[in-house]
């Protein structure tokens, strides 16, 4: 109880520091999320149009997807120094897999007779993709957004490691000074920032899924 | 008269299995040709060849005196109305959007807001269904009706030749028959050419004003429905229509 107690004079007292170090949380994660979104859709249709070359891609992105956060942020520091570039990095290769993965699948599993369909009207290569695949797989490659936000505003939370801002400097600065209040109050912010994206991309999926299939 | 559609010693293989031996054909304007055999005796892959989703191996098809193989296969296919059995509608589009979808991709004249709207409702109508349902999903409509949906979809652009790959397979037996009727109703206010594919005999013979019997990749006999079941042409068309043929002489 005094720990809860302790959190929340934290936030009372030092209600300017959080405020800063969640935007700063928000910034580093959504331009990430921005990166790994446009990449991995981008990535994800490519290999679906070009499936001779989805092996090799999605093998990459799995290996990438391996390597532990920590050590990703320790390999990646000779090549792009300690500060937010590197933390925005390592959290955009991350994202990357899930949402090459669910783009990927989306695309390649849909009915085969209603693409038929579509190809037998005249639709071209792109406006099959426009107006019948993408819009069709929305449900499943929102589903990796969905994925890849949660799991981006958690990692994000160690990018203080190299030196970057964010809510993870309050857990960081928690543990060297010894105050697990200070640690926790972090992490209870990052866990709520993540808990609400998931809510409100959980309620558009359902829409998609719905309106889709 | 030139042929519509015209197949000049088509061969198709797939995977070393002949699907379509030196077939050859034509069809003239306005036929309503359907198109019996059993499943593997290649009336799909001719078909498919029309709107060139299949490819001949060799021999030309011709469409309205142009070879397939040398067409922009995008623009033929606008201007040939494609219906399948599964239907193949967009479950993300209304039933407007999806009858709309041939002019929208090709960006037709005339079909935005309310022209589009309007559009929409008298192919409805035309295929029997409700204006009213044009902005349903497809998931909320039963088979028939989705199956007619189809159809108008396939009609939008206004083609002149429409293909059916067993289109009324999928559906029971009361719906089937209406949907029949429709056929031979919208084939002779239109006077459109129709290639429908189908295994059911009873069906060929009551909607083909000319029977395209195929086995084994090759033409076994291709007239009215009168004269195949008065003159069979092979023991393979006699067989077929035997069943029929009982049913009219002492039915």
């Amino acid at each position: 109880m005094e720990l809860l107690q302790d959190i929340f004079t934290l936030y009372v007292e030092r209600a300017d520091w959080f405020a800063e170090l969640l935007a700063a949380h928000m910034g580093l994660a959504l331009t990430a999320i921005g990166l790994a979104g446009v990449l991995g859709l981008l990535i994800g249709i490519g290999i679906a149009q070009y499936p001779r070359i989805a092996p090799p891609v999605m093998g990459v992105c799995n290996v990438l997807y391996t390597i532990p956060a920590i050590s990703l942020l320790g390999i990646l520091i000779p090549f792009s120094g300690v500060g937010n570039e590197t933390a925005v990095i390592a959290l955009t290769i991350y994202g990357i897999m899930p949402m090459v993965r669910n783009t990927y699948v989306g695309l390649t599993t849909l009915d085969p007779d209603i693409l038929e369909a579509a190809e037998g009207m005249g639709s071209t290569r792109l406006q099959s993709l426009l107006r019948v695949k993408l819009p069709m797989a929305a449900g499943v490659i929102l589903a990796g957004v969905r994925n890849m936000v949660v799991m981006t505003i958690s990692v994000a939370g160690i990018a203080s490691f190299v030196g970057a801002g964010g809510l993870g400097v309050a857990i960081y600065r928690g543990i060297t000074i010894y105050n697990p209040a200070m640690t926790a109050a972090g992490s209870i912010l990052i866990a709520l920032l993540a808990i609400l994206c998931d809510l409100a991309l959980g309620a558009l999926e359902r829409y998609f899924k719905q309106k889709g299939t | 008269m030139e042929p519509i559609i015209c197949f000049e010693h088509v061969f198709k293989s797939f995977g070393g299995q002949a699907v379509l031996q030196d077939f050859s054909l034509e069809i003239q304007s306005g036929t309503f040709l359907t198109v019996i055999g059993r499943s593997g005796c290649g009336k799909t892959t001719a078909l498919k060849m029309v709107n060139g989703l299949t490819r001949a191996d060799s021999g030309r098809v011709l469409v309205q005196g142009k070879d397939v193989a040398q067409a922009d296969p995008v623009a033929l296919r606008r201007r040939i109305g494609y219906v399948i059995q599964s239907v193949g509608l967009f479950p993300h589009m209304t039933v407007e959007k999806n009858v709309a979808y041939v002019p929208s991709i090709a960006g037709m004249d005339g079909w935005k807001g309310q022209a589009r709207r309007e559009k929409t409702a008298a192919l409805l109508r035309q295929v029997g269904l409700d204006p009213a349902l044009a902005g349903r999903f497809p998931s909320t409509l039963s088979g028939g009706q989705r199956q007619r949906v189809g159809i108008a979809r396939a009609l939008a652009a206004g083609p002149e030749i429409l293909l059916m790959d067993e289109p009324f397979g999928a559906v029971d037996e009361i719906t089937r028959a209406q949907l029949q009727e429709e056929m031979q109703r919208i084939h002779r206010e239109s006077g459109i050419t129709i290639l429908f594919v189908t295994h059911d005999i009873g069906e060929a013979l009551k909607l083909g004003t000319r029977v395209l019997v195929m086995d084994q990749g090759q033409v076994q006999q291709c007239d009215t429905p009168e004269e195949l079941v008065r003159h069979p042409a092979t023991a393979f068309v006699e067989a077929l229509v035997e069943p029929q043929r009982r049913l009219k002489y002492y039915g």
